[in-house]
């Protein structure tokens, strides 16, 4: 069997040449969807092959329950199996932390924030003493992790938009906007220029750092190698991404794409990629391997990163993700942004986000 | 030069035609040979797409879904969508902005590069083509840094003087110079939006732009100028290189976002067209955007002419 392997582009770039390719191209026989963009492609499973058929059915109790409902339609046609998660958790600087009189051991420091509150608490005592920013960005690094930790999100469990009564958004949005008010944030949106630079730099002292996220932080700020370690996110658990293998519907060669990601994607293997790549499994049964829980990064001063990130994978619930998540995470997020990096008055910005969803999807 | 080539001139002289041999069929048909292949691209990928998308603007159209036919609830929904209205708004900034003084500036140094008292004139008309040739992509990643609010180089030269850092993303003029169309690659301010996608308008902030930030960077190009004095600037592939150029910039400056900015300050018209098309993948309400700037650019080229030909009568 040979591969051939073709790298679109980003994540965005790749999502728009699968629906090319869906629309009436010529599709390939695998494909990589992020976890982001999978509900789009829920809503019309039928443009892929129901790996139940090819025997997905027998090894979906191999994956973390809520990744696997992520990619079950509401049909029951399973449209991808999942590669890896993004288990969440907080790098820090610990030189700075010791600087403005924080603890620097990574249990005590995870101790310092239970909640979020305690976390912005933290943020606060933190600025005082240092008199920089704590935190990159709320929009992310706050509203963007805590709301992930509802188990019901933008959706109800029965697919109806639900994201401007759930007082889990509305608590989370509220967070984002105290972290703001606290002053304790960079102003410096994820993944921007000067985020990059300001990892490198020191002008935030923590960040909302999901297992892929590690590799970025080495590659934007090699120097700051060993002053960084991790902590528990607030809350415990958390999710950022993730990727998902599916097969078009037109697939030439289903069978073979099954029997490579049946092969690729096993437990066994999985635990292969961690070892290689610290690509973050979706089996637990990998998660008490000795591998993977001994596993340490000395980057981030020798931190258990698998047993840390893997624990925050199963705190998570199932929720229902739908049609238009990007959408509506897009406009909270701006609306927050916009609080923070413009000074649009705070006390408007759940209105705005509103509307703007609104306008957006008309629900 | 013209006389020498009008019937008159000729007169007197044997018609060419006479001594003419009698064409072949395929003799007269060739020329449409030559001229074949332009005519049969812009039918596939001119005609063919613009007339599709008028018939897509009528669906509820999900490329890899349901197709409904909606009629025109697409542009009833366009005419009450805020968002429209912000991106019409910002492509008409846009284009003002930069219309306007690179006209003025590039008729000044055209008149200097051809100063006869200009020394090594050759170098500095050769490095008024270099913004030319260079991506849109570098000098937007060069300029981001430029501009960036923390750590780019004018903030470090502005806090060495002992100022405060200027946000450049939240000045008013931002937001346009985001994605303004100057000269291919000229780059100008179209950066200053872009390490963020902050790019509020705001009058309380308009007095704290340095007005040498406008000048920064740009490198307008007398032979652009040029073109735009002949009429040329709404020539149908001008428009879409520019519109290519300026999606392509804009998608770079606003940080991967489609909204371009936190409240769309710098989301031009193509780029919500795109937004909704590739982003949202709701083809009829993208196409019905393209047919809005379709009708807008068709009504602009028309005040262009009328005042172009009159211009010229005048000349």
């Amino acid at each position: 069997m040979t591969v051939k392997l073709t790298e679109v582009g980003n994540a965005q770039e790749t999502a728009q040449g699968l629906t090319t390719a869906l629309a009436g191209g010529k599709v390939p026989d695998l494909v990589l969807i992020q976890a982001g963009d999978l509900p789009k492609f829920m809503k019309n499973p039928g443009n892929f092959t129901d790996l139940a058929t090819l025997g997905a059915d027998q090894v979906e109790d191999d994956y973390v329950d809520w990744v696997m409902a992520q990619a079950t339609a509401k049909s029951g046609e399973i449209v991808g199996i999942p590669t890896d998660v993004g288990g969440m958790g907080v790098a820090y600087r610990t030189d700075l932390f010791a600087a403005a009189g924080l603890p620097t051991n990574r249990d005590e420091v995870s101790a310092l924030w239970p909640t979020w509150e305690e976390f912005i608490a933290t943020g606060q005592r933190y600025t005082q003493a240092s008199g920089n920013a704590f935190i990159d960005n709320a929009a992310t690094t706050v509203f963007l992790q805590a709301v992930s930790q509802g188990t019901e999100q933008y959706y109800s469990a029965d697919g109806e938009v639900v994201y401007d009564t759930n007082p889990v958004v509305k608590d989370s949005f509220d967070l984002g906007l105290k972290a703001i008010a606290a002053g304790i944030t960079a102003k410096l949106e994820s993944f921007s220029d000067g985020w990059n630079a300001g990892m490198a730099k020191g002008t935030f002292a923590a960040v909302a750092a999901p297992s892929w996220m590690l590799g970025s932080i080495r590659s934007a700020a090699p120097e700051t190698e060993g002053k960084w370690d991790i902590a528990t996110i607030p809350g415990g658990s958390g999710n950022w991404g993730g990727s998902y293998l599916a097969i078009p519907a037109r697939a030439a060669n289903p069978k073979a794409a099954w029997a490579y990601i049946s092969k690729m994607q096993s437990p066994e293997q999985q635990l292969q990629h961690f070892i290689e790549s610290g690509s973050l499994p979706t089996t637990p049964v990998n998660y008490d391997k000795p591998e993977l829980v001994d596993h340490t990064d000395p980057f981030f001063s020798g931190a258990p990163t698998g047993k840390i990130f893997t624990q925050a994978v199963l705190g998570l619930k199932p929720f229902l993700n739908g049609e238009y998540n990007t959408e509506i995470s897009t406009e909270l997020l701006n609306a927050l942004n916009g609080v923070e990096g413009d000074g649009a008055p705070a006390a408007a910005a759940w209105d705005t986000a509103v509307k703007g969803i609104k306008t957006a999807i008309g629900a | 030069m013209a006389a020498t080539l009008t019937p008159g001139t000729l007169k007197g002289v044997k018609p060419a035609t006479a001594t003419r041999p009698v064409e072949k069929r395929w003799e007269r048909l060739a020329p449409y040979g030559y001229v074949a292949p332009f005519y049969v691209l812009f039918l596939v990928f001119g005609l063919f797409p613009l007339l599709f998308t008028f018939y897509v603007a009528l669906f509820d159209w999900n490329p890899i879904g349901d197709k409904t036919f909606v009629g025109l609830a697409n542009f009833q929904q366009l005419a009450a969508d805020p968002r429209f209205w912000n991106a019409l708004k910002n492509t008409f900034s846009i284009w003002i902005i930069s219309t306007a003084p690179q006209l003025l500036i590039a008729l000044v140094l055209a008149q200097v590069l051809n100063s006869a008292l200009l020394r090594f004139a050759t170098f500095f008309r050769m490095a008024m083509l270099l913004p030319y040739i260079t991506s849109v992509a570098a000098t937007a990643i060069v300029f981001a840094q430029l501009f960036n609010r923390d750590f780019g180089l004018l903030n470090w030269v502005i806090g060495g003087l002992g100022f405060q850092h200027v946000d450049f993303m939240s000045t008013p003029l931002a937001a346009t110079s985001s994605s303004r169309p100057w000269s291919s690659g000229a780059g100008s301010g179209t950066t200053r939006c872009s390490t963020s996608p902050r790019c509020r308008p705001s009058r309380a902030t308009s007095t704290r732009r340095p007005p040498w930030t406008e000048r920064a960077g740009q490198a307008v190009l007398p032979h652009h100028a040029a073109l735009a004095a002949a009429g040329h600037r709404l020539h149908r592939h001008h428009v879409d290189h520019r519109r290519a150029a300026d999606l392509h910039r804009t998608l770079l400056l606003s940080n991967g976002t489609l909204t371009c900015g936190t409240a769309r300050q710098c989301q031009t018209l193509s780029l919500f067209l795109y937004e909704q098309g590739f982003g949202s993948f709701k083809f009829g309400y993208g196409s019905a955007i393209g047919v809005a700037l379709f009708a807008i650019i068709v009504v602009v080229a028309f005040i262009n002419f009328l005042l172009s030909s009159r211009l010229g009568k005048k000349g």
